[in-house]
Parts: structure tokens; C-alpha cells; sequence
């Protein structure tokens, strides 16, 4: 028992707790069960005094009892049921609140106890587990591609949807490969290397020109890549021409607005220096891509190109406004040929230009490429015997009729686009099928699992160069730090942050708009659209980027007296003075706190609603599974969920159908912890508005959380669980980015390494990047072991942790 | 046809086995290269045998689903009034039960069970990720039989393209609520849901000669990099712990589909032309949506590309509105009715609508003639719900509509009690057996229906 002492003065937190108590051991006195509070003497009496009532002696509230087992070692044994006891001690859910409650220090002796006896884990030394080997995911596919060959594959469009797990699709388990998407695996690589490895040979340049080059109007602010089709307008813009002659000009433009066809159209017409060029009528179509093209005459200095954009049939009832979008330009030329390039994508591939005509020079240059592409499309360096069949597999093509040297790389290009090295993220280990052999994944492993993390795609060279260097390890936060700064970065906030808040589900969700804004269908859209949706999702997602970015705390997620708006979401909002497309930082009103954090955000409260009503069920469970982390217990089977369980009364508030169903003995249990957290944000309408009553009665918002807290508001409750809860969100956030980081979920050997990820959050006061740093530092993300369930660690994986933590 | 060959020992070389009910046999390892004498997928006097299961969600208004009365006399139910014209080509099956769809202690997530369980009859393990676990699908045991007749093994369709994020029903993986189609235990299908997508699959793409061309180009193509592509999966497994392993052999899997693909295409011949526009893509409205989806499905039946479909209209638990019909509450959200007769009145306007996409179904397969008989005749098309009344999450007495005569070996025309809680599985035992899948069990059936 003197063992335990320490505990009695520490915070709540169990591994802390162990961590501490652990550190007074001998390594290798670890496991031994004197050292261990006794079963008997110090464990069971704490839960007959706590919990016997409802789950002990004959009871077995919700079918779950604590005793009843045909031994103790059978008991012990149950790794499943004491798991479930951990989380609900863990989490304060047992006993409820409403019950005897055990002292700090019982409940720490239980947590500790489950943790050491009965998982047998060792906090000095975590379980890593191990992670399925995973397929990419088509957001990682897309981007792999984009960072390999500079090629725009649409993967959504290609692919099917991947399967999710634990609210992520990251997850090696369930991101499953069958015929179908092999066969499409197969067809996208052939069609991706089309377009990376194009037709051999210098050719007629084409000068691309972004449509954002192209402005509208006087002031300018407007530009070609959002022209509403009701809207006449004129795009101007500019371009340099140093090789003057007939140029062939590709206007290229996607009609946006409506994943479904409409009727809408509009004319679109192309002049150069004045001159009408070509014109066309534009429409819904469903492959993407418009193109107007023509030729004219280019002369030598700026030209001045223009789009002229005028409505053409109106849409139909409930059909979709559209807008078009011009991506870009492509001035080809001069298309008599006098002056010839070879494209800038030939490069990419092909790094020294054309081959030369010596067949030594050509084999080696083939060499040369595919190792090129194949240590970054395999993310490690590839080994000679692949390299000899790719290169054969190249030559072979080349000879063929028809064939080049280009066709030839093309060909095995494909092949490694199609390959498992690369549509796999494999990690490989000695004694892959020992559990108990734990060790630290390789350094390209390591360079993988960091840029698919914070870049959803494949390692840049210097990530590659370090892991051949063996300094990656040694330069993880500057690594972190340079992958967050870069671009790619908005990867992962759109990824994560689009999976855990849901941001993704917005641009899809079914909401009836008109219902909610009060009016016609096509006023409806002109406010509710497309563009709103996408400031709708870009609001949370550039609050989670800017606390990244400036390290500041997680918090502010939920606290935030600001926002990220533009001026069609601040109207939307009601906030004045924020003009422009761009969403920026905007402080909001102190005096009226109607926003501010993501539970005020129009995102959540979008996602979290049904079509026709606010769903305080759905916005419950959603603060309980992603803010709190604690779950709610699902419905008991055959109840139909509670929130249907009304009686249609006339005129009640959705405060007072909740009340309705709550009276149910066997439903309010777990309602009483989710419907108070959605009520508080009934001021929301199922769009994200603000309303300050519904059905002619004020909206009231007051409520307690299962733990006790009191709040009156939304914004009551964001502090409360910004202050007093605060640990909850704290392991809430860091086990969603774990799991989205590792790409399985956790287990309850985890529960260490949480524990541990959640108390550097907390003792960093919840600072974003420290969270980063923590996730990258873990053993989950550092290390692995071989397949099977955990085992207790051995003094063979102690000695190769002092190894891998010494390098 | 050799290296083939090879490429399969080394398959079972690597100790590879594809996780397969217990009564596979050695017919789809069948080595390729003859065309094999065709003892699957056909009728009585050797026709084309279809087998198609359309899936709808939330279960029905069960009061304006259940026809009256029994036997060839019986009255078509309100929800049923839009197949009036085809009384004849269908048979109304009420009773069936599944009963893994129930709780049996692992709580909540009926969605999810219904849909799991549909095809399989096989208990979802629950779990939100790792290790999922299920039972092969009818269509797809089938398939492994069938699926050498024709260019591809079988169809994977659904109208649900996009999916929710966040975690799916009550912790159970999202696998098991958008799938229904499972190959093995551990492997679901992804159906596909852009009709223009499914139409170049079967069909290629393109028009005329240079349809054809570029199809053969492809696959010329492809021969080389499966070879390479083989070699790669081959020294990976090598380094790979056991669930790994399984991973990759998934893949094998689907290289080995390609391979045989490109087989077939020699076998086969050219390819089919359906004498018909790609569609454009995916339309506006549902109705639009479905019906090219079904309009793709019976080309593919008609050439003889597939003999076996799923169709997935929408997952279980999907909460999509039906604004066309004017319904705009979510379909989930209704479900839960409470007897509220408003709801109860809006959900029988979605069962209806979904009983005329069947009738639209039904309607093309029979209208399309195949020798003096007509498709539909030589199919069997179910057509159900994995749960009758949505409000209770109920498992048993099933909507369940078989439709086709199965080549003259099913008597459609009458409503059919099979008897309270008959596993659904007993049916799926005789679909099997009509397609030459000789087995007396499947998932958790306890006989053979007699229908």
C-alpha cells in the first residue's frame, strides 16, 4: 500500500499518477504483484461500496455486473469488461452523478489498478500497437499523385467512397481493395501517366494564364473564375507574347453551382484586342471541363484578352443557379511552328530532356528516371532488383511498334502507379507476427507516417533525404514545423478537422433552406449556395489553421471571441462590415456574444440538424463524442430513438418535446447528459441562423452537464467546457488526431499513451503545435510491434527502448 | 495461358486463401483458358439465369405494405399499386425474418445490422474499424460460381455516392451501412454510383471502332503491368505480418479478377455494344438517378455482360430527403413514426415511390425479349428491406418481393406466407440452387424455401 502514497496528493489523472509511481521503481520490478494494490484487500471494497448497488449481488443494471465471474482469475482475466470499466470511471460517468461518489485518490487506485494488474501496461514503456498496413485513401491518392507528377486526378470522381472506422478514413483496417477498385486502380494509373508522360518531342509552346488574371469591372476585385451566369460581365486581362503569330487560345471553364444538371445557360464569348474570337453557349455538364477554343493573331507585347459572360436560358423550378468558372487559359503557338519547346511537364518526367540516340546513354537514363520515380512513388528507395524489372519493363515497351523511349517509361510508370508499394503504405518489421517484438519504425516509415499526417500525401525529397540520412528522427519538430508551414498543410486541417467537426458534410447536407430562411426558392439559393457552404466549412477550418499556425490553444476552438468570415457569411450571420470573398479574422461583438467557437459555428450546427429541425439529440451526442470524448451509450435496440418519441402536441417548443421523452425512465439516463448540451444551442436554427424564439416562445437554453456544471447559454457552455471540462477535451482532441495520425483505433492498451498525450496538452495549457509535437513523439507514431494481441513487455523490447530513445 | 496458371500456384504458394464460405469448391479457381462447361447461372434449358437484389432503407409503412389475403387471389397493398400491371411476374413473400439483424447483445446500431445483414445473414462483429467481420453475400457466393460465364462476375450498385463523416451507426464500422455486397468474411464491395462510371466499365468508353480499339489498346496494356505488379505484391508479402498480408491478398484478389477480365475479352469477343448513349453522369433528381442505374443494369443483363446485380438504392439509416415528392424530412427521421399518422402518411409516399422505381425495373426486364421468353422470365430479381417497421427496428416479417420466374422454375403470381420468422437466408438457399450453387446452408439458414 506505501506504493500508492504519492497518489493521494496528485491531480486526477491515472498515468500521471503511475508515471510518478512507476519512476521509484526498478524497470524490471515493474510487473511483480506485490507492488500491485491486492485485488481483495484494496480493490474490491471500493467497488462494493460504489457500484454493487446497481451492477453487484444479483443486480445487473444496464447487464452489466461486476460479479457473478465462476473465479477470480477468470475475473482478472476479462480484459473487455475492465475496459469498460475504465472508460466510465475515467470519464466520471460511474458512479452517476447522483450517486455516492469514491475520492479522488479510490478512483485513481481503480484506474491505476485496471491499468497495471489487469491490462498489464507499463507506462515507462507503452504498447505501440500496430497499425494495418494502409491503402490510400482517395484525398491521399489525389494529393500522391499531384506531388509525384504534377498531374490533377480526380479521385472522388474515379474511385468509390472509402469506408470509414472510427469517424476517420484513414483507417488500415477497413480501407479495403476489391476487383473493382483494382480494375479502376489500373485505369486511372494509364490515364494519369497519359497526361504526365504526353506524346515525345519538342512541341508548340502553351503559355497557360489563370483566370484570375481576368478581372471584372472597375475596381477589380472580381475575376474570371466566378461569373455568375445571370450576371452580364466582361473579364479583362492582359498577357505578354514574346513569339508573335496565329496562336490556337483554349478557354477552359467549369459551370458550378450544382452537382445535379440543370437547364440554366449562359453565352460566353472570347475577343482579343477587340476582336470577337469564338463564342459558345455554356451549361450544366457533367465532365467537368468546358472548353471554348479559337485562333487569332497575337502580336508581340501585351495582349488584351476578354470574356464576355451574358445569361442564356433561366433554370428551371428548383433547379440550381450556376456560375462559371474560367481555370484558365492555354495560348498555344505560334502554331507555325518556328518556335518549338518541350512542355514543362516533360521535365518532371523526364529530368535531362529528350534521350539521346546512344543506347548505353538511353538504357542508363531509363535507370535513372524510374529510380527517380520509384524511391518517391514507394516513398523509400527502391531496390535494384525492382529497378532492373522496371527498367526491362520500359525497354520491352520501347521496341514494341508504335513505341519510344517515352511510351517506354510511360509504361512502367504505370506499372509502379499500380504497384502495392505504392497504393499501400507498408511498414515492414523483423518477426512481423511476434507481439512482443517492439520496434521503432525505419526513418522512411517515419517520413511517411509524418507527411501523410500533416500533407495527406507522400514525403518531399528532403523528408526522403533525411530518412537516407538517419536524421530524421533527430529533427522531428523542425520537420513538423516545416511540413505545417507549407501549403500542403491545409491538407490536413481539411481532412481532420472535415472528419472530427464534420466541416466535410456540409457542402452536401440536405437542409430545407426555404423553411428556415422564410423564403422563395430562388432567393433562397441566392443566399444560402454553394459559395456559402464553402465559407460555412472554411470558417472552422481556418479558426483550427490559425490556432495551428500560431501555436495558440486548443481552447480557443471552443472560446474564440472571433471568427473567419467574408462578406457573404458575416451577411449570413448578420455581422456588418466585412467586405469582400475573402475570408479573414473578425472580431466579433462584445456586447451581443452570439458566436464565437465551433459550437456557434454554422458547420456544426448544419451538420448536427435534420432537413426540417434542429435535432438537440444529434447536437448533444455530437459535444459528447467529439469535444468530450465520452460517448453516449447507444439506443437500447428496439427503442426507437428518443427524440422521435414525442407526442405530436401542438405548438410545443423542441424544449418541451425533449421533456416529453425524458420522462422515460429508461431513456433519461443517457438523455440527461445530450439533450441539455443541444438544447443549449437551440438559438440555432437548423441552417446556423440565430433565433430568439421558435414558435412564437423565447428560446430557453439553460442546462447542467451530467458532471454538474451549470450553464445558461451557449456561450456559458463553451466555458464551461473550455474551463472545468477542459481535460475531457483535451484527451477528446488528442485521441481523434491519434487516431487519424496512426490510422487504427485505440485500444485500451492505448490508454497510457493517451494519458500521457493529454497531460502535455494540459500542462501546455493546450497550445496546437505541442499537440503536434506530442502525437509525432508518441509510441503509436514512433514505433510498432508485431501482429497479435498485447503482451506484457519484456526486458528484450526495455533494452531496445533505451536504444531507440538514445539515438 | 500458361503463365496464368503459374500465377495461381504462386497464389496458393504464398499461402493466399481468399476467405471463402465453407462450400467452395474448386469452381472459381477453376484454371482458365477453355471456356469451362458452363454448369452455373443458367436455365433449365441452358439460358442466361439473373440474379439481381434491390435494397431499400428504413423498412415501410408495414400497414400499407401488407397485401390481403393469400395465394394467387390476394389484393396488391396501396404501396404495392404501382406493380398492378406486373401482378403476374412477382411474388409478394411476407414472414422472413433476420435474425442476426437483432441485438443479441451487442446494443444498439439496427441500421447498420439491417444492412449488414440483408445479404449475408451473417452477424456483424461489431466493431468501428479494426477487424471487421461479416459473412459472405448471396450475390457474391453466387458470383464465385457464376461470374466465369460472363465478362464480369457481378454488378455492385448503389445511388448513395457520397458518405457521411464521422463516426457511423452506434459503433459499428461505416462498412457494414454502405454495403451490402461482402466477397469474404473481411472484404465488402464499394458499389458504384455514377451510372456513366458503370456504363464504360461494361461497354468501354468511346464511340464505334475506337471503342473497341481503345479497349483492346488498355488491356494489351495492362498485361505487362499485372506481371510486374504481381512480382511487387509477391516480395512485399514476404515482410508482412499476418493482417497485412490479408490486405495484400485483397489486392491479388483484384489483380486476379484483372487478369481473368483480359481472359474473358479473348474468350468473348468483342465487346458488346449496347446500342445506346453513355449517360451523362449522375442526374438531379433520385428518380432520374435510380433508373439509370436501372436502365445500365438491364443492358448489362441483356448483353449477357453480368449475371448477378446488387443495387443498393440507399443505405440503411440514410436520412435523404424526397423533395421530388414532395416529402422534405429526412427518410430516417420519419421512420421513427410513433404511429404518428402524418409521418406514417409521408413514409408510404416514399415506399410508393421506391415501389414505382421497382415496377420501372421490372417493366424494362420484361419488355426486353430474350428468345420466346422475356429477361425477366429468366431472372430472379429480390426486392426488400432490411427492416419492416423502422420506428421499432424491426427485424422480422420482412418486406420482401421476389420478382422473375427463374426461368420457368418459380411460379410467380401470389402472396406467399412463408411462415413467421423464416430465416430470409432459406430463400437465398433456393436462389442459390435455382443457380446451379449446390448447398443445402447458407448464412443462418435453417432449410430451403419451397417456392
Amino acid at each position: 500500500m506505501s506504493f500508492f502514497l504519492p497518489i493521494l496528493i496528485l491531480p486526477r489523472r491515472s498515468a500521471f499518477a503511475i508515471l510518478l509511481a512507476s519512476a521509484m521503481l526498478p524497470a524490471s520490478g515493474f510487473a511483480a504483484a506485490e507492488k500491485i494494490s491486492d485485488f481483495k484487500k484494496d480493490i474490491l471494497p471500493v467497488l462494493e461500496d460504489y457500484c454493487y448497488d446497481c451492477h453487484g449481488e444479483g443486480t445487473k443494471k444496464g447487464g452489466f455486473a461486476l460479479d457473478g465471474f465462476p473465479s477470480q482469475e477468470a475475473q482478472l482475466g476479462d480484459i473487455e469488461h475492465w475496459y469498460t470499466i475504465w472508460k466510465n470511471l475515467q470519464s466520471q460517468l460511474m458512479p452517476p452523478s447522483d450517486e455516492a461518489q469514491p475520492k479522488v485518490e479510490e478512483r485513481q487506485r481503480l484506474l491505476g489498478w485496471i491499468e497495471q494488474a489487469v491490462f498489464k501496461l507499463d507506462p515507462a514503456n507503452p504498447d505501440p500497437g500496430r497499425v494495418t498496413i494502409r491503402r490510400l485513401n482517395r484525398a491521399e491518392y489525389e494529393n500522391s499523385i499531384f506531388d509525384l507528377l504534377g498531374v490533377k486526378f480526380d479521385a472522388d470522381d474515379a474511385f468509390p467512397a472509402d469506408d470509414t472506422g472510427y469517424g476517420f478514413d484513414t483507417i488500415g483496417d477497413v480501407l479495403t481493395i476489391s476487383p473493382l477498385l483494382m480494375e479502376k486502380y489500373i485505369e486511372a494509373a494509364q490515364d494519369i501517366v497519359n497526361q504526365a508522360v504526353a506524346e515525345a518531342g519538342p512541341r508548340i509552346p502553351t503559355l497557360y494564364v489563370g483566370g484570375d488574371r481576368l478581372k471584372v469591372g472597375e475596381e477589380k476585385k472580381k475575376n474570371a473564375r466566378w461569373l455568375p451566369f445571370a450576371d452580364p460581365a466582361t473579364a479583362t486581362g492582359a498577357q505578354r507574347i514574346e513569339h508573335p503569330g496565329r496562336y490556337k487560345i483554349t478557354v477552359v471553364m467549369k459551370a458550378e453551382g450544382s452537382k445535379d444538371a440543370t437547364s440554366h445557360t449562359a453565352k460566353v464569348g472570347l475577343s482579343v484586342a477587340g476582336r470577337a474570337v469564338e463564342s459558345m453557349k455554356v451549361g450544366w455538364e457533367f465532365r467537368k471541363e468546358i472548353k471554348l477554343v479559337g485562333e487569332t493573331d497575337l502580336v508581340k507585347g501585351d495582349n488584351v484578352f476578354a470574356l464576355d459572360v451574358s445569361p442564356g436560358d433561366p433554370p428551371r423550378g428548383g433547379e440550381k443557379q450556376l456560375n462559371l468558372n474560367v481555370t484558365h487559359l492555354l495560348l498555344q503557338g505560334p502554331l507555325d511552328g518556328r518556335h518549338l519547346e518541350y512542355p514543362k511537364q516533360y521535365f518532371r518526367v523526364f529530368p535531362d530532356g529528350p534521350p539521346t540516340e546512344d543506347a548505353t546513354a538511353r538504357s542508363a537514363y531509363a535507370r535513372k528516371i524510374l529510380r527517380l520515380l520509384a524511391d518517391r512513388a514507394f516513398r523509400r528507395p527502391v531496390d535494384e532488383s525492382t529497378l532492373n524489372r522496371l527498367v526491362a519493363l520500359a525497354e520491352t515497351t520501347a521496341k514494341q511498334p508504335g513505341m519510344n523511349f517515352e511510351s517506354g517509361i510511360g509504361q512502367a510508370l504505370t506499372a509502379v502507379l499500380a504497384a502495392p508499394r505504392f497504393l499501400f503504405r507498408a511498414e515492414t518489421q523483423p518477426e512481423p507476427n511476434n507481439a512482443g517484438r517492439i520496434v521503432a519504425i525505419d526513418e522512411f516509415a517515419l517520413a511517411s507516417r509524418l507527411s501523410y499526417f500533416l500533407w495527406s500525401s507522400l514525403p518531399d525529397d528532403e523528408l526522403l533525404k533525411l530518412a537516407g540520412e538517419g536524421k530524421l528522427r533527430a529533427s522531428l519538430r523542425a520537420q513538423v514545423d516545416r511540413l505545417l508551414a507549407d501549403p500542403r498543410s491545409k491538407r490536413f486541417v481539411s481532412n481532420f478537422v472535415g472528419q472530427w467537426l464534420q466541416t466535410r458534410d456540409v457542402e452536401g447536407i440536405n437542409v430545407d433552406v426555404t423553411r428556415f430562411l422564410g423564403v422563395k426558392n430562388d432567393e433562397a439559393y441566392r443566399i444560402f449556395n454553394p459559395r456559402l457552404r464553402e465559407a460555412i466549412r472554411a470558417e472552422t477550418e481556418s479558426l483550427f489553421s490559425h490556432l495551428l499556425a500560431d501555436n495558440r490553444s486548443a481552447l480557443e476552438l471552443l472560446t474564440a471571441d472571433y471568427t473567419f468570415l467574408n462578406e457573404q457569411l458575416a451577411t449570413f450571420y448578420g455581422i456588418p462590415d466585412v467586405k469582400g470573398t475573402e475570408m479573414r479574422k473578425v472580431s466579433l461583438p462584445a456586447e451581443s456574444p452570439r458566436r464565437g467557437g465551433v459550437l456557434t459555428h454554422a458547420s456544426t450546427l448544419i451538420v448536427t440538424s435534420n432537413p426540417t429541425r434542429t435535432s438537440p439529440v444529434k447536437r448533444g451526442l455530437f459535444i459528447l463524442e467529439n469535444i468530450l470524448g465520452t460517448p453516449a451509450p447507444p439506443a437500447p435496440p428496439n427503442v426507437p430513438e428518443l427524440e422521435e418519441t414525442r407526442k405530436r402536441g401542438k405548438n410545443l417548443t423542441m424544449r418541451e418535446m425533449m421533456v416529453v421523452h425524458r420522462e422515460n425512465a429508461l431513456c433519461a439516463s443517457c438523455h440527461a447528459r445530450m439533450d441539455p448540451l443541444g438544447l443549449a444551442l437551440e438559438n440555432f436554427t437548423p441552417l446556423g441562423t440565430f433565433r430568439d424564439n421558435e414558435r412564437g416562445k423565447p428560446i430557453d437554453t439553460t442546462g447542467q452537464l451530467i458532471t454538474g456544471e451549470k450553464f445558461s447559454s451557449v456561450a456559458e457552455l463553451s466555458q464551461v467546457l473550455a474551463t472545468s471540462r477542459r481535460d475531457d477535451f483535451f484527451r477528446c482532441l488528442t485521441e481523434k488526431l491519434l487516431i487519424f495520425a496512426i490510422g487504427r483505433g485505440l485500444e485500451y492498451y492505448d490508454t497510457v499513451t493517451v494519458d500521457q498525450l493529454a497531460k502535455k496538452l494540459h500542462d501546455d495549457n493546450g497550445a496546437m503545435r505541442s499537440a503536434i509535437y506530442a502525437i509525432v513523439e508518441s509510441a503509436p507514431f514512433q514505433k510498432r510491434r508485431g501482429d497479435g494481441p498485447h503482451v506484457a513487455t519484456s526486458a528484450d523490447n526495455e533494452s531496445l527502448r533505451s536504444a531507440v530513445t538514445t539515438r | 495461358m500458361k503463365p496464368l496458371l503459374s500465377r495461381r500456384h504462386f497464389l496458393r504458394g504464398l499461402g493466399v486463401t481468399v476467405a471463402l464460405p465453407f462450400l467452395e469448391s474448386v469452381a472459381p479457381l477453376r484454371a482458365l483458358g477453355a471456356a469451362p462447361k458452363a454448369k452455373y447461372g443458367l436455365t433449365h434449358d441452358g439460358k442466361p439465369l439473373r440474379m439481381a437484389f434491390l435494397y431499400v432503407p428504413n423498412g415501410v409503412n408495414v400497414a400499407k405494405w401488407a397485401p390481403v389475403g393469400q395465394g394467387a387471389d390476394y389484393q396488391l397493398s396501396e404501396t404495392m399499386a404501382p406493380l398492378a400491371g406486373l401482378k403476374e411476374h412477382f411474388q409478394v413473400l411476407s414472414g422472413f425474418e433476420h435474425r442476426l439483424g437483432w441485438a443479441h447483445g451487442d446494443g444498439g446500431g439496427d441500421h447498420a445490422r439491417a444492412n449488414a445483414t440483408i445479404l449475408t445473414g451473417a452477424r456483424p462483429k461489431k466493431t468501428a474499424g479494426s477487424d471487421i467481420r461479416l459473412g459472405v453475400s448471396v450475390d457474391q457466393l453466387a458470383a464465385q460460381h457464376v461470374g466465369e460465364q460472363t465478362r464480369f462476375s457481378s454488378l455492385e450498385l448503389s445511388c448513395d455516392g457520397v458518405r457521411k463523416s464521422g463516426a457511423c451507426d452506434s459503433g459499428y464500422s461505416c462498412a457494414y451501412q454502405f454495403n451490402v455486397s461482402w466477397r469474404s468474411e473481411t472484404a465488402p464491395i464499394s458499389p458504384e454510383s455514377n451510372p456513366r462510371l458503370v456504363f464504360e466499365r461494361l461497354f468501354g468508353s468511346g464511340q464505334g471502332a475506337e471503342r473497341q480499339k481503345s479497349f483492346l489498346l488498355r488491356q494489351a496494356r495492362q498485361k505487362s503491368i499485372l506481371d510486374f505488379v504481381m512480382e511487387d505484391a509477391r516480395t512485399l508479402n514476404r515482410e508482412l505480418g499476418r493482417n497485412d498480408q490479408h490486405k495484400v491478398e485483397e489486392y491479388l484478389t483484384g489483380v486476379r479478377e484483372i487478369e481473368q477480365r483480359i481472359q474473358k475479352a479473348e474468350r468473348f469477343g468483342p465487346l458488346p455494344d449496347p446500342k445506346s448513349e453513355v449517360p451523362a453522369g449522375i442526374p438531379a433528381e433520385y428518380q432520374e438517378h435510380i433508373r439509370l442505374m436501372m436502365d445500365t443494369l438491364v443492358l448489362a443483363f441483356q448483353t449477357d455482360s453480368t449475371r448477378i446485380s446488387s443495387f443498393m438504392l440507399a443505405h440503411d439509416g440514410s436520412n435523404r430527403s424526397f423533395r421530388e415528392i414532395g416529402v422534405n424530412d429526412g427518410h430516417h427521421n420519419l421512420s421513427h413514426h410513433q404511429n404518428n399518422p402524418e409521418v406514417l402518411a409521408k413514409i408510404a409516399q416514399i415506399d410508393l415511390f421506391y415501389s414505382q422505381q421497382l415496377a420501372y425495373f421490372l417493366q424494362r426486364l420484361r419488355d426486353t425479349k430474350e428468345g420466346d421468353r422475356s429477361l425477366l422470365d429468366n431472372s430472379m430479381v429480390v426486392y426488400c428491406s432490411g427492416l419492416s417497421d423502422g420506428d421499432r427496428h424491426a427485424h422480422d416479417n420482412l418486406p420482401v418481393i421476389l420478382a422473375g420466374r427463374g426461368g420457368g422454375v418459380l411460379k410467380p403470381g401470389s402472396h406467399v406466407n412463408v411462415g413467421d420468422k423464416t430465416p430470409m437466408t432459406n430463400l437465398y438457399v433456393r436462389m442459390l440452387n435455382i443457380m446451379g450453387v449446390k448447398t443445402d446452408r447458407f448464412g443462418d439458414s435453417t432449410g430451403v424455401l419451397a417456392v
